[in-house]
């Protein structure tokens, strides 16, 4: 599986020339120092920095794009865990538990779980990717709407786990998110729920409305208290706790594992690396003993999120190394950048440059390690944010949240977005909603209409059309184990018991 | 001191019915929006390819809309049974959420227009000061440190500039 004299060459291009390593630093400090301002997304990071590509060899930029992607994965949960605020789609999942514990006094361990989760996931999918980089661009080609729906549907199902207290609540609060997540073009040209309004054409901004929605549920909340955490003993920033919090990563070897490789298999399908977070945490949650504990601050959430988020990294860049197809923005911008060096990514890329992908690759095993020592520093100094005032903190974070979204949409759109969204998502927690199931629906919206849309049109109406497709049928038959265990479970355990 | 609110009562079939009204009003504003998104996307285009998730999708909403429905409509015996279920909000927090979010709205409003720097700085001032900081340095620094810092951040570092009234041209 292993190409062993393009391995060698690729070690011997590492380690001659020190030039390759001199943009890891700046790469992951650029991406963590993005990510920490809500509304800005990697992909703008990335194109932010491609005048910068044609100045560097073509190793060096692709080691460059993906140091940046690496700090990037890890940074959005530092707004996640601290505020409440995803930095994007990618860190939905860590709000839910990250930020519980702040708010427990927990931030030091709830950064350190995240930044340990976050590399590990790194690592595991980029040693898969170096054992199986040719096995899995040929499994990616033959994934195709049917799979992505049976994807998209396993993502729905968080809905379902979401629904907080009230079922009928979480229920219609997935299917508004849903809704919005249609609004704009359908894919044959007619303008959905766009009140006439040009900026709607495009669909509503994911982002802004992300942040919107959970800002408000906290931010509007906080404007009554001094600080995040009321009691000030809990509110010291300490490097041991942190690492404390790194090791108690390592004592869910299930949760981190799991998250890791369904991350990376999810990150190889297009948009797959936006719902791998919300998949591990909704499984993780799925396969606890105590579901229940989720959502008030378990560990187990954090890791679960983050070790997918991260390993999502490496399926993306499969999928973009071997078959030359952008998962994302951010392996579009790569992919951009492939062409100023005048060079196509997919199996010829692979075949007559197996010694970059093998340099690039292992150059991101190793810069786990430099993110692991870059971010603990970082996170050392973002996690003094809780020692501000809650009166200067929450408009600055507000000011920013509105300032990035319009940079982000460059139109009025991403202000006014963040802005009806911040009002809703408030009203939505004041009358138990759940937030979290509209921006799962508003998330997989876009991506269900489609996948299902394509998959009618392949088997016209036809049922027996999944026959055809294996894949989507093993899939299928792991989504029914997956909600129908919990409900079996109980009542086997109990049987065993009385017996 | 929290005050849990009362609901109003109604006489329904000769029964005294507590009714949450602000719940029911939301609910019926969310499924109001998602009933009429189903309608313009059948009156934008009525074929399956347009509809295959939208009109399903809405009838759902509709279905847990009644369910919830009735549970907003409660009987109760006497009057101080018919408080509301919502933890109350804390003394004053009512206005100075309402006040932040008109704040946010304002701003979110003006900024593209009138210009991020001088619509920062007001936001920020203003919230500073509804949310009761009276320190002038505080009042000065952070609002005049954080415009500087945005300004001069995404015009420059991240190469896209925002419209402003003080210096228009910066960054582009």
């Amino acid at each position: 599986m292993i190409d062993i004299s393009a391995l060698g060459a690729a070690l011997h291009i590492l380690g001659s020339s020190w030039q390759p390593w001199m943009v890891v630093v700046p790469g992951i400090l650029i991406g963590l120092f993005v990510h920490a301002v809500p509304g800005l997304t990697t992909s703008m990071a990335l194109a932010v920095c491609l005048p910068l590509i044609p100045y560097m060899d073509f190793l060096q930029a692709l080691i460059f794009m993906t140091a940046m992607y690496a700090g990037a994965l890890f940074g959005v949960a530092i707004p996640a865990v601290l505020l409440n605020v995803p930095g994007s789609a990618a860190a939905v999942g860590t709000t839910f538990d990250g930020f519980p514990m702040a708010q427990a006094g927990r931030h030091n361990e709830a950064l350190g779980i995240a930044l340990a989760a976050s590399c590990f996931g790194q690592f595991v999918a980029y040693l898969l990717l170096l054992v199986l980089v040719q096995p899995i661009s040929a499994f990616a080609i033959r994934l195709g709407p049917p799979e992505m729906l049976v994807i998209a549907v396993w993502g729905m199902t968080l809905i379902a786990r979401l629904r907080g207290r009230h079922l009928a609540r979480g229920l219609l609060a997935g299917a508004f998110g849903l809704l919005l997540g249609t609004v704009g073009l359908s894919v044959r040209g007619a303008p959905r729920g766009t009140f006439g309004i040009d900026l709607l054409l495009d669909g509503i901004a994911i982002v802004p409305a992300i942040v919107g929605l959970f800002a408000a549920s906290e931010l509007f909340n906080l404007v009554g208290r001094d600080y995040i955490i009321d009691d000030l003993t809990h509110r010291k920033v300490s490097a041991g706790r942190i690492l404390a919090g790194m090791r108690d990563t390592f004592r869910y070897p299930g949760t981190l594992f799991r998250g890791a490789l369904l991350g990376a298999v999810v990150g190889i399908l297009p948009g797959g690396h936006a719902i791998a977070n919300l998949l591990s945490y909704s499984e993780a949650r799925r396969a606890a003993k105590d579901p229940e504990s989720f959502g008030t601050g378990d560990p187990r959430g954090i890791i679960a999120a983050e070790a997918a988020n991260a390993s999502s990294e490496g399926g993306s860049m499969a999928t973009l190394l071997a078959l030359g197809i952008p998962t994302g923005g951010a392996t579009a911008v790569m992919l951009v950048a492939f062409g100023m060096h005048n060079i196509t990514g997919g199996p010829a890329f692979m075949r007559d440059h197996t010694d970059i992908v093998y340099a690039v690759i292992l150059s991101s095993l190793a810069q786990v390690g430099i993110l692991a020592l870059i971010g603990f520093g970082f996170i050392f100094v973002a996690g003094f944010v809780v020692k501000v005032r809650l009166s200067v903190l929450v408009p600055v974070v507000l000011a920013t949240a509105v300032i990035g979204s319009f940079a982000l949409a460059q139109n009025m759109a991403g202000p006014i977005t963040l802005g009806v969204f911040a009002v809703i998502g408030w009203l939505m927690q004041r009358f138990d909603y759940p937030v979290s199931a509209v921006v799962v629906g508003l998330l997989l919206g876009r991506l269900t209409e489609g996948a299902l849309l394509r998959t009618y049109q392949m088997s016209g109406g036809e049922l027996e059309f999944l026959l055809t497709r294996p894949i989507a049928l093993v899939m299928l038959f792991l989504l029914v184990v997956s909600v129908a265990l919990p409900h079996i479970r109980p009542g086997r355990i109990k049987r065993v018991t009385t017996h | 001191m929290a005050r849990i609110p009362a609901l109003p009562v109604f006489r329904i079939a000769g029964r005294r019915v507590a009714v949450d009204v602000a719940h029911l009003a939301f609910a019926t504003g969310i499924v109001g929006w998602c009933v009429w998104f189903g309608l313009d996307a059948w009156q934008s285009q009525a074929d399956v390819e347009n509809l295959i998730m939208i009109v399903p999708a809405a009838i759902a909403a509709l279905a847990f809309y009644v369910a919830i429905l009735v549970g907003c409509f409660r009987v109760v015996g006497r009057e101080d049974d018919a408080v509301s279920q919502r933890a109350p909000l804390r003394a004053g927090m009512g206005a100075k959420i309402a006040g932040t979010m008109a704040l946010l709205i304002a701003y979110v409003v003006t900024g593209p227009w009138i210009g991020f720097d001088v619509t920062s700085f007001g936001y920020i001032l203003a919230m500073l000061l509804f949310l009761g900081e009276r320190r002038w340095l505080v009042l000065l620094l952070v609002p005049t440190l954080f415009c500087v810092l945005a300004v001069y951040c995404f015009g420059t570092i991240l190469g896209t500039p925002l419209p402003l009234l003080l210096v228009p041209d910066f960054g582009s």
